[in-house]
């Protein structure tokens, strides 16, 4: 499958919950450390193995992460490392653009995530330790979790029960959420490091998994949170991002700042089912396609963002086209 | 600068953590981020905006030919810069009015009568009335000179696009002392010593360096062997601007039209046993020869500059970056250790060790002084005139500096992203020397598949 090179670092990527070959890219310059950021909305031609540029838009800083809305098609959110959260439509003409600039953290947002069964609300993750809620009318937060003691790098909202969410933390925990509730309904001290990623199982609402520093992943039952259900190692660095497969019911996907992308499925004995190595640099952004069983992006440092069906290489080339684009078809062999 | 550093040490906790990490977070010590270990020395930095950069996106040269006997010895001087004037127009598609100055290094012609030349040139190049022109002169650096003013008007801010170009026809102008001489200078050994001919000079420099007629006229062949070399191979057909001109038969006063596209002082089957054969010009029992002395000739060169932001808002690829300039003096009884002193304190400037400077063009003035040079600095031969030198080419004075700049450049650009520095370089007459460091252009990423913006218009309202 085809890659789409970014002019700026990758750090982000993740596919329409609308468009089966549509896919936002969240990327920053000098690999997020100081610089502008861009957003990138990308798309997969049906009938060639090119990827092309829908539309970009560029900010002030680095973006960490986005999310797109599961209520309009075109909206999508940036986390933007200046601490601001933009919106954008990508329906509108570009000078309309971003709708709206959501500034309230004290530091770097580094995570997003849009409630999938409400719609209409999303969360973002800041390094200034806190949580906040927020909906798209709304120009001011609607809640703030603030209890972490340290960066929190990722959000989620569970699948099933519209107002609960987890935070993974630097303060080496996760933490369970619920929006009724004032405080955290649970603290779970998964590892002995930074917890950088996590995410919950879509077919069991009480799974949830975490992603550590320590380069290890836990999967844990929130009932019975003192032991993990299953410890997934194989990543020889820190494991940057986790998302469970929508499609397959112990499938999850890592990737790293190994390099590697690794598919895992933490029911069988030996969990590592799949590892891509694509990427010459950290790989900091994974998503499964919740449209296409199968279909996943990755990107990383090395501002590259690859699309391509579990299970093949992600640097093959699919189709052979006709001769006129062999040529061009070449030039994507990295 | 403050966020930079927290984000750099965040990421840096991913990879390097230690057991508590959320309590230290506020402790830098326990990690540190290395230097590159790239193959920079650490001290490398740019001090400027990377828009700011001065980046050179045109370098052309004529052909250079002997003075007197070769292709240019009937060509008016100004018919030699226009065609190099016209090629870093023409080639990167500048409107010829926003070029902000043209400076032109020239020696050897009278100042003012020079100055003119270079002003009608720029005419018949094309250029409008409204883009001046001027004359720098620092003998044997003056092509160098004028590139490194060009590059300091700049980033002054004085202009964002300029022309640094070299002149001379030797034809025209031969070296001459016009008038008396005033008798002070016998009061002084080392002004007195401002007017020793060039070639003892270089007897000074082998004798008292203890540089051998062997390895002056070893140097010669070399340089001989790569010009042809390259020749053959046309590299040079990249830098070389084509000049169509006249030959006049001295016999028969008939005149030929003549395209005139490839040094011609350039001899391919010289050898050591030939050169030896060679009688030392300058002094008796000496060892600097014809042979192993640069040749005298005619040519002109052209080094066309802007502002990084300016080359990537026209969309021009970038050939080179100018980084620093240097200019020092020495003996002039032993003017030919310019570059040996120069060099160094230009890397030096540019932050950068002798070692990473990739590629070198130091003009072979004499064979005695660029050995000295390279031995003295302990440079890699390998790195040196990969191209050829002055010793086969020729050395028109003012026009080196920039003929060496495009050659360079253009070398560099073949050879990848491994040759990152390159140093131009001459001694000087009167004891002085010149260095410049050049980074490789190669900023412009061409395999990128996000559109291009064209217009302001259609930026976010943030970027603005």
């Amino acid at each position: 499958m085809p890659f789409f090179k970014t002019p700026f670092n990758g750090y982000s990527v993740r596919f329409s919950p609308f468009y089966e070959s549509r896919l936002a890219v969240a990327t920053a310059q000098n690999f997020g450390i100081l610089g502008n950021g861009r957003v990138h909305v990308i798309d997969l031609s049906p009938n060639a193995p090119i990827i092309n540029e829908l539309i970009s838009y560029d900010t002030a800083d680095g973006v960490y992460d986005v999310a797109w809305s599961e209520s309009h098609d075109s909206v999508l959110v940036a986390a933007v490392a200046d601490g601001s959260i933009k919106v954008y439509d990508t329906a509108l003409p570009p000078h309309s653009n971003p709708l709206r600039s959501l500034k309230e953290h004290a530091r770097e947002v580094h995570g997003l995530d849009y409630n999938p069964t409400r719609r209409d609300s999303f969360l973002s993750a800041s390094w200034d330790d806190s949580v906040k809620l927020w909906t798209l009318d709304r120009p001011a937060s609607l809640r703030t979790f603030r209890e972490h003691a340290y960066c929190v790098y990722s959000v989620a909202w569970n699948p099933k029960h519209a107002d609960v969410f987890a935070s993974a933390s630097g303060d080496c925990t996760v933490r369970i959420w619920d929006v009724r509730e004032p405080g955290s309904t649970m603290i779970i001290p998964g590892h002995e490091h930074e917890i950088l990623s996590c995410d919950w199982n879509k077919y069991d609402e009480c799974l949830i998994a975490s992603a550590s520093v320590d380069k290890s992943i836990k999967i844990w039952d929130v009932r019975n949170y003192r032991v993990p259900v299953s410890v997934l190692n194989g990543h020889g660095y820190a494991v940057r991002k986790i998302k469970f497969s929508p499609h397959r019911r112990s499938l999850i996907v890592s990737c790293s700042y190994d390099m590697t992308v690794c598919l895992w499925d933490f029911m069988i004995e030996d969990a590592l089912v799949g590892r891509y190595d694509h990427h010459t640099e950290f790989a900091v952004g994974v998503d499964l396609s919740v449209l296409v069983d199968g279909l996943m992006a990755s990107t990383g440092w090395d501002e590259l963002v690859y699309v391509w069906q579990q299970g093949m290489d992600p640097r093959q080339v699919l189709h052979v086209m006709a001769a006129d684009r062999e040529s061009f078809v070449q030039t994507l062999q990295p | 600068m403050e966020k930079a550093i927290n984000r750099q040490q965040v990421l840096l906790q991913h990879l390097n953590p230690s057991a508590s990490s959320f309590l230290s977070h506020q402790n830098n010590s326990a990690l540190s981020a290395s230097a590159c270990l790239a193959g920079d020395s650490a001290a490398y930095r740019r001090t400027n905006v990377f828009g700011d950069d001065v980046v050179i996106v045109a370098a052309y040269r004529t052909a250079l030919c002997k003075s007197k006997r070769g292709g240019f010895k009937d060509t008016y001087p100004d018919d030699l810069l226009a065609p190099v004037l016209r090629a870093v127009i023409e080639k990167t598609n500048l409107n010829p009015s926003e070029v902000g100055d043209i400076v032109v290094g020239t020696v050897l012609a009278p100042g003012s009568q020079r100055a003119s030349e270079c002003r009608m040139a720029a005419f018949y190049a094309g250029f409008p009335e409204t883009v001046p022109v001027r004359t720098v002169n620092r003998q044997c650096s003056s092509g160098l000179q004028a590139v490194a003013d060009v590059a300091a008007a700049i980033k002054a801010g004085f202009y964002e696009i300029g022309i640094g170009a070299g002149l001379e026809s030797m034809t025209t102008n031969p070296m001459a002392w016009e008038g008396s001489v005033n008798p002070r200078v016998k009061q002084m050994e080392q002004a007195q010593n401002c007017l020793l001919p060039m070639g003892i000079t270089s007897e000074n420099v082998a004798h008292r360096f203890g540089v051998t007629r062997q390895e002056q006229d070893q140097a010669a062949v070399e340089s001989h062997r790569k010009a042809a070399a390259a020749t053959a191979s046309g590299k040079f057909k990249d830098e070389i601007v084509p000049v169509a001109t006249k030959i006049v038969d001295p016999k028969t006063g008939d005149e030929k039209p003549v395209t005139i596209s490839v040094d011609d002082g350039i001899r391919a089957n010289t050898s050591v046993s030939d050169l030896g054969k060679l009688k030392p010009v300058f002094k008796k029992n000496g060892t600097t020869t014809a042979g192993n002395s640069s040749q005298v000739s005619d040519g002109a060169g052209a080094v066309l500059l802007m502002k990084r932001s300016v080359a990537m808002r026209k969309g021009l690829p970038i050939l080179g970056v100018f980084r620093t300039f240097a200019a020092v003096g020495v003996d002039p009884a032993i003017m030919g250790v310019g570059p040996a002193v120069a060099i160094p304190a230009a890397v030096k400037s540019a932050g950068l060790e002798l070692d990473d400077v990739d590629l070198f063009e130091i003009n072979e003035a004499f064979a005695s002084q660029f050995v000295y040079c390279q031995k003295k600095l302990e440079l890699d031969p390998q790195k040196i005139n990969v191209n050829g030198g002055a010793m086969a080419i020729g050395h028109p004075l003012g026009v080196t500096g920039a003929r060496c700049v495009a050659t360079l450049l253009h070398e560099m650009k073949r050879r990848g992203k491994d040759c990152r520095f390159g140093v131009v370089s001459m001694c000087i007459g009167t004891g002085m020397g010149a260095a410049a460091v050049f980074e490789r252009g190669d900023c412009v990423d061409e395999l990128c598949n996000a559109r291009k913006v064209e217009t302001n218009s259609l930026l976010s309202k943030d970027a603005r």
